[in-house]
């Protein structure tokens, strides 16, 4: 750890004085370095050998105990790998900005000191220090978010993010305050002793409400499709892989010391999540901005994490091992999953964003001959997140669904009802995102590009395509070596039971062995799945050897005089589906109307977007409504000096008065 | 390896015999059972036209498509016999499996930059994943009556006896006849004879397809059929022995071509307005054979 603090600072020093080109190479040597230093206890700690320490903070907190188990390991690594990819393409990323050198200090800066804080948050087990790590955390990614500050659009998406993030911080707070009231205590093992001894529900409600905004469960999503398209790729990248994963660190954390009512959150988290998944998914579809598609695709992901969550706790409470395993085992894989996919798709969407500067589909396409490398990348992160085999997406979800059967042998009809609805949910979502993603990629990178642009795209360098091959390279691993993911996951989870739950010895890591054979049965069948394919691609090859081959126009119905914009638009692409589900997914129009008279109509625009149902019906509401309130109170701040001091000299005089009369002491 | 050589053999006959029920139907000689095997071997032999706008993606996808249905047979068993592939969830696989192909049997329509192309990809890709919550509530209500997650354990155990158990099988019967039309896209979703390239799904798609590869399209539409046919087979025959069961199996898909011949020369095909309801409507009867199931169990009380 010392280790990590000394690179650390003389990193940030070192930073404000060399030149710009070399900014960057900084970066990337700290973060590998602190990367490494907190990856070796976390891999012993994945093997199980738990480590314990603590540091002396002044006499108000005393020692805080700093703890690597299993759980905290596994976001560690996750948080290390994607820093280090992202920090690799940043640095290809921001190479035009070489003239803004104080922008990339501080950039880098920040980068370095944005991924300790969220190794920080993994590591600390009390809650006032969490809090800090916390706070640092949200306000170094909301200053890597509006790296481009002086767009106003960016801006204001900061600032969105900035506010919900204490909101969170406000909601955890309480969490931790009510902790320590009860318990005297600011350690996480105080909630044990809570829990225990008082209602569970209110307190974990608390908490799912301040890390489900980290997490972007709905309706506390609304900050995602802001930030996510303002911030530069490889931060976007970061922030859905990583950031939002420590939301749900923070749940299974809490969920580690919950001692009732399980079955019931379990219900709740399910429900949630189902609704979250499905509305994320839906908006994503309708959505023309692609990083945009990419925030709301990874509120989709969250809701299929929510539902292993749920799974896993009902597991708990029906003491079932299998359940639990598979359920968190599910979850805790597509978090690992998804940060590898969703960063993968993100740089690949920032390569987009870097060679044509604009994050709008409509106005590109056949983006697939420029920038090839490109393509294949994202196609493969499409895939993967959709789910498909023969890539990784597909193994979570396939352990996610064998938990949701394996609820089904429960005698709770409400839970059966609500398993094969999340089976439905499940897999409808997986169809959205196929409709999502071939709608992306088809417009993006197929058929013909539809507007000429200001410079011809070609393809990425290579110090931004390496670090995609890298999450690639990770995540063929996880598609043909699941099983071996799967037995970590499970000793991390027997783990978790053993350290915090009454009924741990039942929760034997073995009951995992034989699904963990399903699983490798997977790999196998995914690879002779590849096989097939490489099989009838030979027979194919074969086939047309000496056959002519003709390469003429795209069949047009006989019109001979067909254009680039008259390709079938990714708009039009999610229409049918957009109208089936207008209750939700609200499209604003703009166009004037041709007026009786108007005899030689002008050239006119017509413009339309989609509105996140949530934000603008639920949150914007409530939001007028505050504004209305708080308008009555304006008189306050009236911005003359004289008041202020008056405001002051009342309140001493109140004080003063009130302890005189022994009201207060 | 037994129902992956018979759905092969179906597949060979399926198409042949829903054209020839509508030919007779409409009062035509119409032409021989073999004659889309026929179509697909010229095709075969023939050279081929590429868009100068597509890709290499054009010219992988009707391979990756042809095989995830080869694929998807390979999961299908037979009666007491298992697919070649067989283990527990397999059904999930199952539907992701077929999913790959679709996903790439549509990115390989956006691929040819056509204003017509893109239509069919946008239904094509919309009614599949309407059907997929009705397969998957069925699947479950499979797994839950029967306490397996295996296709093959599943259907083995299914003992059709009570009334409701019959009523489930009819059901689910039905449920998969319309996912096989779906996902075939024939009537009352698609009709494959249409000429006009604004009313059709999955042959505006293939617009751009020619030879080898419109030959695999073809034939995976062929199997695809056979492939659910099998299915449907299963939910009735059980632990039949083989002297029966292999008779059964081709006099059901033999019925079940010609329910389908007759639903397409006697029914019109919907509006495309009004495909989504229909579509979703399968899920609705699903759900009432899981109310089923839940009935078969005893958990209402």
């Amino acid at each position: 750890m010392d280790v990590s603090w000394a690179t650390t600072i003389v990193a940030v020093v070192l930073m404000c004085f060399i030149p710009s080109a070399k900014k960057s190479i900084l970066a990337i040597v700290t973060v590998i370095i602190n990367a490494m230093v907190t990856s070796i206890p976390a891999i012993q700690a994945l093997g199980g050998a738990t480590s314990d320490f603590s540091f002396y903070a002044g006499t108000f907190l005393g020692d805080v105990p700093i703890r690597i188990d299993g759980l905290a390991a596994w976001f560690i690594l996750i948080i290390n790998f994607t820093s280090i990819t992202g920090v690799i393409y940043g640095a290809g990323y921001l190479k035009a900005y070489k003239n803004a050198a104080y922008k990339l200090s501080l950039h880098w800066i920040l980068f370095i000191l944005f991924h300790l804080s969220m190794i920080w948050v993994t590591l600390l087990q009390n809650g006032f220090v969490f809090l800090i790590a916390w706070e640092i955390m949200s306000l170094s990614s909301m200053l890597l978010v509006i790296f481009d500050g002086h767009l106003p659009k960016t801006l204001q998406a900061g600032v969105n993010y900035f506010v919900q993030m204490h909101i969170s911080i406000v909601f955890l707070t309480i969490g931790f305050l009510w902790v320590y009231l009860e318990t005297g205590s600011f350690d996480f093992d105080a909630f044990q002793t809570f829990f225990t001894s008082n209602n569970n529900l209110w307190l974990f409600i608390i908490f799912f409400v301040g890390f489900g905004l980290k997490a972007g469960f709905i309706p506390l999503h609304s900050w995602l499709p802001h930030a996510h398209p303002a911030a530069p790729s490889h931060i976007s990248g970061v922030m859905s892989g990583v950031i939002v994963k420590l939301g749900i660190y923070g749940l299974i954390r809490v969920i580690s010391y919950v001692q009732s009512d399980f079955n019931l959150l379990g219900e709740l988290i399910i429900s949630i999540s189902i609704l979250t998944g499905l509305y994320g998914i839906l908006n994503a579809a309708v959505h023309r901005d692609f990083k945009k598609m990419l925030a709301y695709c990874t509120i989709e992901n969250i809701g299929i994490i929510g539902i292993g969550i749920g799974l896993g706790m009902i597991g708990l409470g029906s003491h079932s091992p299998m359940l639990y395993y598979l359920g968190f085992g599910g979850a805790l894989l597509h978090v690992l999953n998804h940060s590898l996919f969703k960063s993968l798709l993100f740089f690949a969407a920032g390569s987009v964003y870097q060679q044509t500067h604009t994050r709008d589909m409509e106005r590109l396409g056949g983006l697939i001959k420029s920038m090839p490398q490109t393509a294949i990348i994202f196609l493969i992160g499409a895939v993967a997140i959709a789910g498909i085999p023969p890539f990784n997406g597909f193994v979570s979800e396939f352990v996610i669904y064998s938990g949701l059967i394996e609820g089904l042998k429960s005698d709770n009809i409400n839970l059966i009802s609500l398993l094969i609805l999340s089976f439905a949910g499940l897999s409808l979502m997986g169809g959205l995102s196929i409709l999502t993603f071939t709608k992306s990629f088809g417009t993006l990178f197929l058929g013909n590009e539809r507007e000429t642009l200001p410079h011809q795209p070609h393809e990425v360098s290579r110090i931004m395509l390496l670090p995609q091959y890298l999450i690639i390279a990770v995540m063929l691993s996880i598609a043909f070596v699941p099983q071996w993911y799967l037995i970590i996951v499970g000793n991390l989870l027997s783990g978790m039971a053993v350290v915090s739950h009454p009924i741990a010895e039942e929760f034997e890591v073995s009951s995992l062995a034989a699904y963990s054979k399903t699983l490798s049965h997977i790999s196998l069948y995914s690879l002779l799945f590849i096989a097939v394919i490489g099989l009838i691609w030979m027979i194919r090859h074969f086939a047309q050897k000496n056959k002519s081959i003709i390469i003429g126009n795209t069949w047009g119905c006989a019109y001979v005089a067909p254009n680039n914009r008259m390709q079938y638009t990714g708009k039009s692409y999610s229409k049918p589906l957009g109208k089936m589900f207008s209750f939700m997914l609200i499209e604003k129009k703009r166009y004037p109307e041709i007026v009786s008279g108007e005899i030689f109509p002008q050239p006119r625009k017509y413009s339309s977007h989609y509105l996140d149902f949530i934000e603008h019906y639920l949150i914007d509401y409530a939001i007028r409504l505050l504004l209305t309130i708080v308008n009555y109170f304006k008189f306050i701040q009236n911005g003359r000096v004289q008041s202020y001091v008056m405001y002051g000299i009342v309140f001493i005089l109140t004080i003063f008065i009130l302890t005189l009369l022994n009201l207060v002491k | 390896m037994l129902s992956f050589i018979l759905i092969l053999i179906a597949g060979a006959f399926f198409t042949g015999i829903i054209i020839r029920t509508k030919s007779i139907a409409s009062g035509r000689k119409g032409p021989g059972i073999l004659q889309p095997i026929n179509d697909v071997v010229r095709l075969f032999k023939k050279g081929a036209v590429y868009s100068r706008t597509t890709s290499f993606i054009f010219q992988m996808a009707p391979t990756i498509y042809f095989s995830s249905v080869v694929m998807a047979m390979m999961l299908i068993p037979f009666g007491q016999s298992k697919g070649l592939i067989s283990f527990n969830g397999d059904f999930v696989f199952f539907a992701y499996v077929l999913a790959l192909g679709k996903f790439f049997s549509i990115i390989s329509a956006m691929d040819t930059g056509s204003s017509f192309e893109g239509m069919g990809a946008s239904r094509e890709s919309l009614y599949s994943l309407l059907a997929e919550p009705a397969f998957f509530i069925l699947m479950g209500s499979f797994a839950l009556l029967t306490g397996y997650t295996s296709f093959q354990e599943m259907f083995a155990a299914l003992h059709l006896g009570s009334y409701i158990s019959y009523a489930i099988a009819i059901l689910a019967t039905f449920v998969l006849v319309m996912i096989a039309m779906i996902e075939n896209s024939r009537m009352p979703i698609d009709d494959p004879k249409t000429h006009l390239e604004l009313t059709m799904i999955h042959e505006v798609m293939i617009l751009d397809n020619s030879g080898f590869d419109l030959g695999l399209i073809l034939s995976a539409g062929y199997l695809k059929f056979a492939l659910y046919g099998a299915i449907i087979v299963n939910l009735f025959i059980g632990m039949v022995p083989y002297p029966y069961a292999i008779p059964l199996f081709f006099i059901i898909q033999f019925l079940l071509a010609i329910i389908i011949g007759l639903i397409e020369s006697f029914i019109a095909r919907f509006r495309m307005s009004h495909n989504p309801q229909f579509i979703f409507a399968l899920t609705s009867v699903s759900l009432l054979i899981f109310f089923g199931v839940l009935l078969v169990l005893g958990k209402f009380i």
